[in-house]
């Protein structure tokens, strides 16, 4: 094979949140760390863990906005830093842990508390043919099948502000998930779903900032989804009070 | 060269529980227009909240006879004031029309437009808020 | 070191590195009675498992020129849609003629792929068009053979799910800074918790070395030679689900042949050079323009996609040396028993493999591992179905 070519490279300024488990609070450092035009957030975090600070954690894995393991806050904005161009940031880069999720250390955060709602809504990861309209099927391949759009970053429960301000609301996250289990059941539990959805914690806790569905790097709608949940909930609630007691379904 | 010692047990690490809490509401950074229509909202919705109780007091004026109220209204004709009910009626306008938006896209109406639907709404709110404006110094 | 491992004791098994390999073999050797400790210094399959396009294989890719690596990859292609249901794209995928070279090279591969036990199917030209109707209008004829999708950190974290819920303790954010050894023999690790900066020391009966291309660095800590040097590959991964079908060119393999779709993105791999940091891959700009052309020439599409990632990452490439010493345990995969290779006993290295092998490599470790520790317990993986992912973060 050919040698690869190494493109030009220029220093790029970093501030990243430091805490480690017993510290009393976070502080910033700086790094400065050389990369090319093409580079992103995510890689100038690996060329800091390797040139500077070997000790700095934060999550990653596939670098390419399929696992969303490495959600984070950059200069406030909630992204994947896989697929944030530091060229794009101008001047300095702040990187900051997701926030409304707990802290482990420096850019972890704690997933347990975002994936607790989001597994009682019941969620199915992969989808069948009714998503993928007009699409023919090999033969023998029963049921054409497609992933779930949601990576499950934690970039809208950081970016929402009701979950800044309420502990106790599910969250666009698992209210997403909730609504992606009513509109296509598989083997799930449909009425578990809508009843964990509509709840005075669930979709009716928002209040339609939608910064949820704008800052999804994954197009899974959230926002759209708790939208869906409220008129197929209210639906149902009427069918209930004017349908002659036939059951919800 | 080491000698055996038994496993250690990992220091359990406890997560810090962390959230923006509503001053992050107002944190500009990576926020979007929905976003500042929520965080307007409530500010609008205190603010229109205050003003309900102020005026009930100035209502109760009436009830002290016409020198009470004569007394009030040139008070009110003061420009500061004036000032005061164009913000008055911007909160009502921002306030009555996101609360269009958030009733009609909450329902799943025009759901996928939220955000030209605020940014539409508030055209239509700037365009009373200055005919308003212009009649309240008139 | 125990001889003998009975219930009461268990032996302790401590694993280095958080990939598919670690995650497998702790769950194999959880299942077997063994305690095993995972140790990995970042996130779980932050290595090379989470950077692969997500190829479920069917093997086909092999059937000319390693038959015995084709039939293990359908053979653990069948038992992972087993015991990871729900967790795959099951579309299957397309080997495409897109010249008249590629044509010629058809009946051989048909007849490779039968030989191997994959099915394989002549899908006519008009019959490829309309299955994915991005696919170059040059297409000739294809060939349908048993390919799926999968999420490369998902599947993979299954695995760690079923073990941390069988008793494995997985220690993310721990690095190995010290292997002890004492008598030329592996006691233990001395590891950081780089979550706290607290050092600690895990002893065990055994280390294994489960690293991928770090394993050469890692088994020097025990003084121990592990001829493994970091071969990267570039990916590319472009805007648009261009197929849902994983396309495969149907040549000899050569770079940038083969587009699979991962959710509403198309990604494009791969190539090969070789570097000695694995931690310094570096994502050369003409391989990644190398993946646009040789992409466009099965999807047209993917030339004018907008990029959403470009990265690369690192096989472990088990060197010349490598090629008289250790045991292969497969056409796929290397064991290095270290007592053999450099006179340290407690300590064995496992290299090579790929994404969908991951559980007959662990259960072959696993063998190998439970023969030295004297444990003579079958092996349950095959038939084991495994924990959602989600479970690993939940208790």
């Amino acid at each position: 094979m050919a040698e690869p070519q190494t493109p030009p490279t220029r220093p790029f300024r970093f501030r990243v949140h430091r805490r480690k488990a017993g510290d009393a609070g976070g502080r910033y450092d700086s790094f400065e760390v050389a990369l090319d035009e093409r580079r992103t957030v995510l890689d100038g975090l690996v060329a800091i863990r390797r040139e500077h600070d070997p000790s700095l954690t934060f999550r990653h894995s596939c670098f390419h906005a399929s696992c969303g393991t490495c959600g984070m806050r950059v200069n406030g904005a909630d992204v994947l830093a896989c697929v944030t161009q530091v060229t794009d940031l101008g001047g300095e880069v702040t990187v900051e842990p997701l926030a409304n999720l707990p802290l482990v250390s420096d850019l972890v955060v704690e997933m347990g508390a975002f994936y607790g709602p989001f597994d009682r809504a019941g969620r199915p990861l992969v989808r069948e043919s009714e998503m993928l309209p007009g699409a023919e099927r090999a033969e023998g391949v029963e049921v054409l099948t497609r992933y779930e759009d949601c990576i499950e970053c934690g970039i809208c429960v950081s970016a929402c502000p009701v979950a800044g301000s309420d502990p106790r609301y599910a969250g666009p996250a698992a209210l997403g998930a909730a609504g992606r289990v009513v509109l296509e059941p598989r083997n799930a539990d449909r009425a578990t779903a809508l009843r964990f959805a509509d709840d005075e914690h669930g979709i009716w806790r928002c209040h339609v900032a939608y910064e949820c569905t704008e800052a999804c790097p994954s197009n899974a709608d959230p926002g759209g989804h708790i939208m869906r949940l409220r008129r197929t909930a209210t639906a149902d609630r009427f069918r209930r009070w004017f349908g002659a007691g036939r059951a919800a379904r | 060269m080491s000698e055996q010692r038994p496993v250690t047990p990992a220091p359990a690490a406890r997560p810090v529980e962390r959230r923006r809490g509503w001053w992050g509401w107002f944190d500009p950074r990576g926020r979007r227009l929905g976003g500042w229509a929520f965080a307007l909202n409530r500010l609008t919705g205190l603010g229109l909240v205050a003003y309900l109780y102020l005026h009930l007091g100035v209502l109760a004026l009436l009830a002290r006879g016409p020198e009470a109220w004569d007394a009030f209204v040139d008070f009110a004709l003061n420009p500061l004031v004036l000032v005061g009910d164009v913000v008055l009626i911007f909160g009502m306008l921002f306030h009555g029309l996101n609360g269009l938006r958030v009733g009609l896209v909450g329902y799943g109406v025009v759901a996928s437009r939220q955000a030209a639907l605020f940014v539409g709404l508030m055209i239509i709110g700037a365009i009373v808020l200055v005919v308003a404006t212009l009649r309240v110094f008139a | 070191m125990n001889e003998t491992a009975s219930l009461r004791d268990p032996a302790h098994v401590l694993i280095v590195g958080g990939g598919g390999t670690g995650g497998a073999l702790a769950h194999d050797l959880v299942l077997r009675g063994v305690r095993v400790t995972l140790v990995e210094r970042g996130e779980i399959t932050s290595g090379t498992t989470g950077r692969h396009h997500g190829l479920l294989h069917s093997g086909a890719r092999y059937a000319v020129k390693d038959k015995e690596s084709a039939v293990e990859c359908i053979e653990e292609n069948t038992i992972l849609r087993r015991i990871c249901p729900g967790s795959f794209e099951l579309n299957d995928g397309l080997f495409v003629a897109v010249t008249d070279e590629d044509v010629a090279y058809e009946p051989g591969f048909v007849e490779a792929c039968r030989e191997s036990g994959i099915p394989a199917r002549r899908v006519s030209r008009a019959e490829a068009l309309r299955l994915e109707p991005h696919l170059n209008p040059e297409t000739k004829l294809a060939v349908q053979i048993p390919d799926g999708t999968m999420d490369a950190m998902r599947m993979p974290l299954r695995f760690f799910a079923s073990a941390k819920h069988n008793g494995a303790v997985i220690r993310p954010w721990t690095a190995v800074e010290e292997i002890v050894i004492s008598d030329r023999t592996v006691t233990g690790v001395r590891v950081r918790d780089l979550t706290s900066g607290a050092g600690e020391e895990i002893s065990a009966d055994l280390v294994v070395n489960a690293t991928g291309p770090w394993a050469e660095i890692v088994a020097r800590l025990a003084g121990c030679d592990v001829p493994v040097q970091p071969s990267p590959g570039v990916l590319l991964a472009v805007r648009g689900r261009w197929c849902n079908m994983v396309l495969n060119r149907l040549h000899p393999s050569g770079d940038g042949d083969i587009i699979v779709p991962q959710r509403g993105l198309s990604v494009v791999g791969t190539s090969s050079w070789v570097v000695t940091d694995p931690d310094d891959l570096g994502v050369p700009e003409d391989h990644v323009e190398r993946m646009y052309a040789e992409g466009a020439k099965l999807v047209p599409a993917v030339r004018g996609a907008e990029r959403r990632a470009a990265w690369s990452a690192a096989r472990p490439l088990i060197g010349s040396r490598g090629a008289s010493t250790g045991r292969e345990l497969s056409r796929t995969f290397k064991c290095f028993d270290h007592r053999e290779t450099d006179g340290v006993e407690g300590f064995v290295t496992i290299s090579g493999g790929k994404g969908t092998t991951l559980r007959a490599m662990a259960e072959k470790t696993a063998d190998v591992v439970c023969a030295k520790l004297g444990i003579d317990v079958p092996c349950r993986t095959r038939d084991t179905v495994l924990l959602p992912h989600s479970a690993y973060y939940l208790n």
